[in-house]
């Protein structure tokens, strides 16, 4: 079906005035039986704050919601991806006991709620891994260099223990998700590859290594690439095991300042905005990728 | 076999592990007291208890917003193939605003912001909330299927003289929903594991009722584990039961020619 030129038509007039009507009613609805007070002005002293204490700006709770959601994605990403590779693998492995491992992991992660799991986990999250880490006795021992790098790399070193819980579930989770991609990468990479490497007199390990994983590496990354943007929306369900992340401080926002319809119309956006320009980013990237190896 | 083995050791291992580990937390199991919570038998009549009941709630709320889903995906799908310019700008903002930011913000503002405008209750907030974010999927679904139609057969309705309206109905359509039918009950699947968040807004599903009894009885596990099984029976089943439509349904790409 061949894409036809747009045009202006009764549709688009029959649209308008749908959209017209909607919203014209929910705006009267909100004057007329809600009298709410609409201030953002006060929105950007969330993100910055001047501290006089200190003498100098400091990163109110959305800027440091912001900036935890940030770091949970990337540290969580890179968490996902190595789980990910390694049960991938697993996936397609000769050994039964491996692939039933894998497939359990997979298939129970996959049909299950993102809240069950996520719930269930942090129980044994919190009351086991992290106390046998022991992750608050060693803070306690870091000197100030640990500690400012900690800060750096994970956020406020007071709520590190937190911040790994939350991460480790949120990587478990995803990790489920990367499994699957690396399995499809593995398996689209033609039959004839492994036979050839065989051919060759390499044992299966060394055909996996040298041939087969390359080539499906690049059959991954662009998959991958909207897992990472999927990883930075699930961040948010970590927010209900108290995780300090942008919903979270979202949510402390809005019943504080009570201002809740710009809180949350401003945490929808930063999500959007973070979102939507990695996958304009992704799609260049993957289009430049696609012509490089053309020619 | 030797393989199956070792697994099987591996779960019970990890089954020990948690076992061993809830005792070091002096966690005190009480399996036998979660089955009145499914359900009871009183004088010979079925009672269905909390997590039943709630199970009963996620499945409506699931019903309520996949019609709500079909009915959006295709309003959107078939705008974006329109050559209506606002029709086109509309369904693309749509997809891309709701792809773009989490189920659970889009939840809060449903629920926080629109919810109290327009006086709406939890369970239509919610539908509302489940049939907007999958509504986004189900489109991107429909387009896919619509686009999959071979173009000779839109060149034959044409040729015949079909309008617009007697095209999708009598001609694409009907072929489509073959190519869209398995992916939709995926979705389906999807639906059901995203209504568990609903229970941030305290609508009564099983994910609510697991929370509240453990708030009740503090048996965490016990409870977490029931509500897990519960769900994962139901989105297995589902997609056991789409495997086997996708069999029933063979795709035929060279029939159409």
């Amino acid at each position: 079906m061949p894409p036809r030129k747009l045009r202006f038509g009764w549709l688009d007039a029959l649209i308008l005035a749908l959209l017209g009507g909607a919203l014209g009613y929910v705006l009267h609805q909100a004057q007329d039986h809600f009298h709410y007070n609409w201030d953002w002005r006060l929105i950007p002293g969330y993100f910055l704050r001047y501290d006089p204490a200190q003498g100098q700006w400091v990163l109110n709770l959305l800027g440091q919601g912001l900036l935890a959601t940030i770091r949970l994605a990337l540290w969580g990403s890179l968490l996902a991806a190595l789980i990910g590779g390694v049960m991938g693998v697993c996936r397609v492995a000769h050994s039964l006991f491996l692939r039933l491992l894998s497939r359990s992991y997979v298939e129970l992660i996959r049909n299950m709620p993102p809240l069950v799991f996520i719930f269930i986990f942090y129980f044994f999250i919190s009351s086991q891994l992290m106390p046998a880490l022991d992750v608050e006795g060693w803070l306690v021992d870091a000197g100030p260099t640990t500690l400012s790098v900690l800060a750096l790399l994970f956020g406020p070193p007071e709520l590190l223990s937190n911040f790994l819980s939350g991460l480790i579930c949120l990587a478990l989770f995803e990790g489920a998700y990367v499994t699957e991609i690396v399995r499809a990468g593995i398996e689209a990479v033609p039959k004839g590859q492994w036979e050839g490497g065989r051919a060759l007199g390499l044992n299966s390990r060394q055909v996996l290594r040298e041939i087969v994983l390359p080539q499906a590496v690049q059959r991954v990354i662009p998959p991958l690439a909207g897992q990472f943007i999927s990883l930075i929306k699930d961040s948010s369900l970590i927010s209900l095991i108290s995780i300090q992340e942008l919903t979270f401080t979202g949510t402390e926002l809005a019943v504080s300042s009570g201002q809740v319809f710009e809180v949350w119309l401003t945490v929808a956006a930063l999500y959007f905005l973070l979102c939507f320009i990695l996958a304009r980013l992704f799609r260049r990237l993957e289009l430049r990728l696609a012509r490089h190896r053309q020619r | 076999m030797l393989d199956v083995l070792a697994f099987l050791v591996l779960m019970v291992g990890l089954g020990w592990l948690i076992v061993s580990g809830a005792g070091s937390l002096q966690y005190n199991w009480q399996w036998y007291r979660i089955p009145p919570y499914l359900y009871r038998f009183e004088d010979g009549a079925f009672h269905p208890g909390p997590l039943l009941l709630g199970l009963g709630v996620t499945l409506e709320l699931t019903a309520w917003s996949l019609a709500l889903t079909v009915v959006l995906g295709l309003a959107a799908a078939l705008l974006q193939r329109s050559t209506s310019w606002v029709g086109h700008v509309l369904a693309r903002f749509y997809v891309e605003i709701v792809r773009n930011t989490p189920m659970l913000v889009q939840l809060y503002l449903v629920y926080f912001v629109l919810a109290p405008i327009l006086a709406m209750d939890r369970f239509v907030a919610a539908v509302l909330a489940l049939a907007i974010f999958e509504g986004a999927f189900a489109a991107e679904i429909f387009r896919a299927g619509i686009e999959a139609i071979p173009a000779g057969q839109w060149e034959a309705a044409h040729a015949l003289g079909l309008s617009r309206y007697a095209l999708y109905r009598c001609v694409i359509l009907p072929q489509a929903i073959r190519l869209i039918l398995p992916p939709l009950t995926g979705l389906a699947v999807s639906l059901i594991k995203h209504s568990a968040l609903v229970s941030v807004i305290a609508v009564a599903d099983l994910t609510t009722e697991g929370r509240n009894l453990i708030a009740d009885t503090f048996m965490t596990f016990e409870v977490w584990f029931t509500v897990a099984a519960l769900y994962l029976a139901l989105t297995i089943s589902l997609s056991l039961w789409v495997g086997w439509l996708e069999r029933r349904l063979p795709v035929r790409g060279g029939e159409y020619g």
